[in-house]
C-alpha cells in the first residue's frame, strides 16, 4: 500500500488556516487605516490618498478639530497618570501579597484578581455610584477617570508582577539579606533590577487598557472637555463620521505601537545577558494580556 | 582568613510549620574548624535547621549560639554566617565580580581592599578571568564556584551549604567535593553542609549527623556511623544493610543472637536483651563452600546472582528462611555462585552488629523479601 500523504510534510492546512485568521483580523485594521488617508469624505470608497483628515483641512482634520484635539489629548492624560499610579501601586500589593502568608492571605489574593473577572459595565456603574454619592467631593471629571482607570488596570500590573516574583524566587532574597543587605537594599539592588522586565510589562498593559477604555471613561466623564478617543469615535461614528475619525483612530494605534516597541527595547536591554527563557515567556504572556485587552 | 571562632551551639531548636514539626528540639554542638555535614532523607529537618542557622526562619523554641553568643533572634543581614544555596541564587543581572562583591559593600571596606578581596576569592575557588562575564554565561560548576566565592569573601567564621552540588553531573561533583574539602581546610572555618547524598557525606565530613523526622538519629564520625551504625535507619540510610531479626541476650561482653535453631555471636557491640534486629553490611558477608563448619556459620542456597560490573549481588536464602545480601568482589575470575548452590555464609562476629529494633524499618521476616534495603545506594 502506498502512503497518500507524507506525515513528515509542511502541514498546509493548519498553515492555511492560520492565514485565513491572520488576514481576517488584520483586514478591518488595514482597512481603517487606509480611508484616514482617503482625499475624499467617504469611509467606504476609496478616493485617492491625502493626510486631509489629520492636519491639512482646516476645520475637520483631527489637528484642527478641537474636539478631535481634545479626546486625544484627554486619552493620554488618563493613559498617563493611570501609568504613573497603577504600576508602582501593583508592584507594592504584588510584594505584599507575596509575603503575605496565613489568615486572609488567600481572600486578599483572590480579591485584588476580582476586576479581571469583573463585568467593566458593573464596575463602571458602581464606580460611578462611588462618585456621585459617598465620594462626592471628587465628583465625576478627569480624576475619577483616573482614578478609574487604575482601578482596573492595577490587577494586571499585580498579575504580571506576581508572575516575574514567582520566576525569582525567594532565594535571591534570602541570598541578598544573608550577604548583609538590610530589607530596603534587598528591594532595591535585587528585586528592582529583576522586575524591570514585569515593570515594562505593567506600563505598557496599563496603558494599552486605559486608552482603550471605553466603558468606565464614558460612565465618570463629566462633559465635552473630559471625552476621551473611543467615546468621541462612538458618539460620532453614528452622527456625522469623515475620515477624520480614521485618522484618529490610526494615531491611536501608531501610539500603541510606540509603546510597545519601546517596552519591547526595554524588555532586551533590561534582560541582556539573563537566561533566554524566562524574557520571551514574559514578552509571550505580555503579548497574550494584551490581545486580552484589546478585545475586552 | 576567619575572624571569629565559628563555634557554633544549638539547643534544644524546635520548628514547626503547622501540625509539622520539622526541627523537634535539636541539641548539638558544632566546634570551630569543623567539617559538619547533616545527612538525611528529605523531609528530615535538614535543610530547615540550616535556614533557622542562616535566619531565615525563626525557631518556636531553643537557641542558636554563634561563639557563646545567642543569635536566634538576629535578622539574617546581621548574622555573622554565609550560605550557599542549592540554586547557587547568583544574581543574574550582575556580573560574576559584582555578584562576589555585593555583600562587601556592607563591610564598610575601602575600595582597594574590597577589589583585592574579590580578586582573592576568586582565585581561591579558580574562577581567574571570568569576572566579566554574566551568571547565565557560565557553567553549572563554574555558577557553584561563584556561589561560593560570593559567600567566602566575607570571611565568615562559619559557612552553611545546602545541598551545593546537587544540581551538578556526578563527576563534576566528585571534582568538587574535593575542592570544598581544601578550601575549607586551607581557611580553617566551620562548614555546615547539608545533603542527602551519603558519598558526599563521608568524603569530605570530620562528622555526620544522620537526621530523621526533625531528630539527630545519630552523630559520629563518618567510619564509625558506617560500621557502628545505632539504628536501623541509620545503617539503611548510610550503605546497604542485612537485617536479620533475632533474639540477643548478654554473652560477656559479647552477645549471643538466637536465628532459628543457629546461635550467633556479635563481639563487642551488644548490650540488647530480647527481641532484636541483627546488621551486618553486605560485603562483609563472606559465602564459603557447602559444609563448611564454624563459629557463625549458616547454611543457605544462592536464589540470585545479579552480575554488577565490579561486583557481584548474590543473594541467600539462609536455611532459616532469611534471604540475605552478599557483595563477592569482581576479582576477574568467572562467576563462582550459580542459582541453586549451596553454601555456607559466614556472618563474622565482629561484623555483626545488634541494633535496637526499629519498628518503621521492614524486617526481613515481615516482608519475606531479602534482608537488604538500600536507601541511597552508591549509582
Amino acid at each position: 500500500m502506498k502512503l497518500r500523504r507524507d506525515p513528515w510534510g509542511h502541514p498546509r492546512g493548519l498553515a492555511l488556516v492560520t492565514w485565513i485568521y491572520i488576514i481576517w483580523s488584520l483586514a478591518p485594521v488595514i482597512m481603517a487605516i487606509r480611508f484616514a488617508f482617503n482625499e475624499g469624505r467617504s469611509r467606504t470608497t476609496t478616493q485617492g490618498w491625502s493626510l486631509r483628515w489629520f492636519w491639512q483641512d482646516p476645520t475637520l482634520s483631527v489637528f484642527h478639530d478641537p474636539s478631535l484635539h481634545s479626546a486625544l489629548e484627554q486619552s493620554l492624560t488618563l493613559a498617563f497618570f493611570a501609568m504613573l499610579i497603577a504600576t508602582p501601586l501593583g508592584i507594592g500589593l504584588a510584594l505584599g501579597l507575596q509575603r503575605w502568608r496565613g489568615r486572609g492571605s488567600g481572600i486578599a489574593n483572590g480579591l485584588t484578581l476580582l476586576p479581571l473577572v469583573t463585568p467593566e459595565l458593573v464596575f463602571a456603574v458602581g464606580l460611578f455610584m462611588l462618585f456621585t454619592t459617598a465620594f462626592k467631593f471628587i465628583g465625576l471629571g478627569t480624576t475619577a477617570q483616573v482614578i478609574g482607570h487604575v482601578t482596573f488596570s492595577v490587577s494586571f500590573v499585580v498579575v504580571i508582577v506576581r508572575g516575574r516574583l514567582q520566576t525569582i524566587g525567594s532565594d535571591m532574597e534570602e541570598a541578598a539579606a544573608d550577604l548583609g543587605a538590610p530589607p530596603w537594599e534587598v528591594v532595591r539592588r535585587v528585586l528592582i533590577p529583576l522586575l524591570i522586565p514585569a515593570i515594562g510589562a505593567s506600563l505598557l498593559i496599563v496603558f494599552a487598557l486605559s486608552i482603550d477604555d471605553f466603558v468606565v471613561s464614558q460612565y465618570l466623564a463629566s462633559g465635552a472637555d473630559t471625552t476621551t478617543v473611543p467615546m468621541r469615535i462612538y458618539a460620532q461614528a453614528r452622527a456625522a463620521p469623515t475620515p477624520a475619525l480614521n485618522a484618529l483612530a490610526t494615531i491611536m494605534l501608531a501610539v500603541t505601537l510606540l509603546a510597545l516597541l519601546l517596552a519591547y527595547l526595554v524588555f532586551r536591554f533590561s534582560t541582556r545577558g539573563q537566561k533566554g527563557g524566562s524574557a520571551i515567556g514574559q514578552l509571550a504572556g505580555l503579548d497574550a494580556r494584551i490581545d486580552a485587552g484589546g478585545t475586552k | 582568613m576567619s575572624e571569629g571562632k565559628g563555634d557554633i551551639r544549638l539547643e534544644g531548636l524546635t520548628k514547626r510549620f503547622g501540625d509539622v514539626t520539622a526541627v523537634d528540639g535539636i541539641d548539638l554542638h558544632v566546634p570551630s574548624g569543623e567539617f559538619f555535614t547533616m545527612l538525611g532523607p528529605s523531609g528530615c529537618g535538614k535543610t530547615t535547621t540550616l535556614r533557622l542557622i542562616a535566619g531565615f526562619e525563626r525557631p518556636d523554641a531553643g537557641a542558636i549560639l554563634l561563639d557563646g553568643a545567642d543569635m536566634s533572634r538576629i535578622p539574617p543581614h546581621k548574622r555573622n554566617v554565609n550560605t550557599v544555596f542549592q540554586s547557587y541564587a547568583l544574581f543574574p543581572h550582575k556580573s560574576v565580580e559584582d555578584n562576589i562583591a555585593f555583600g562587601l559593600r556592607y563591610k564598610k571596606l575601602p575600595r582597594e581592599d574590597a577589589r583585592r578581596r574579590v580578586q582573592e576569592a576568586m582565585d581561591l575557588v579558580r574562577l581567574g578571568g571570568l569576572g566579566a562575564r554574566k551568571p547565565a554565561q557560565l557553567s553549572g560548576g563554574q555558577q557553584q564556584r561563584v556561589a561560593l566565592a560570593r559567600a567566602l569573601v566575607l570571611e565568615p567564621p562559619v559557612l552553611l551549604l545546602d545541598e551545593p552540588l546537587g544540581a551538578l553531573d556526578a563527576r563534576l561533583r566528585v571534582d568538587l567535593q574535593v575542592e570544598l574539602k581544601r578550601i575549607q581546610e586551607q581557611l580553617e572555618i566551620t562548614f555546615i553542609y547539608v545533603t542527602h547524598d551519603q558519598d558526599e557525606a563521608l568524603t569530605m565530613s570530620d562528622r555526620v549527623a544522620v537526621m530523621r523526622d526533625g531528630r539527630i538519629e545519630q552523630c559520629a564520625a563518618p567510619r564509625e556511623l558506617y560500621e557502628e551504625p545505632a539504628t536501623a535507619f541509620v545503617a539503611n540510610f548510610l550503605g546497604a544493610a542485612n537485617l536479620i531479626p533475632v533474639q540477643a541476650h548478654a554473652d560477656g561482653d559479647d552477645t549471643a543472637l538466637t536465628l532459628g535453631s543457629f546461635t550467633l555471636r556479635s563481639a563487642g557491640s551488644g548490650h540488647a536483651d530480647g527481641a532484636a534486629m541483627a546488621m551486618i553490611r553486605p560485603e562483609y558477608v563472606r559465602l564459603e563452600p557447602h559444609g563448611t563448619t564454624g563459629e557463625n556459620r549458616v547454611p543457605g542456597m544462592v536464589e540470585e546472582v545479579v552480575y554488577l560490573g565490579f561486583h557481584q549481588d548474590v543473594r541467600v536464602r539462609l536455611a532459616t528462611g532469611t534471604l540475605l545480601r552478599a557483595d563477592v568482589p569482581n576479582d576477574g575470575d568467572a562467576v563462582e555462585y550459580e542459582q541453586g548452590d549451596a553454601v555456607a555464609v559466614h556472618l563474622r562476629a565482629k561484623n555483626l552488629r545488634v541494633l535496637t529494633e526499629d519498628a518503621s524499618v521492614p524486617s526481613s521476616a515481615a516482608t519475606g523479601h531479602f534482608a537488604a534495603v538500600s536507601a541511597a545506594e552508591p549509582a
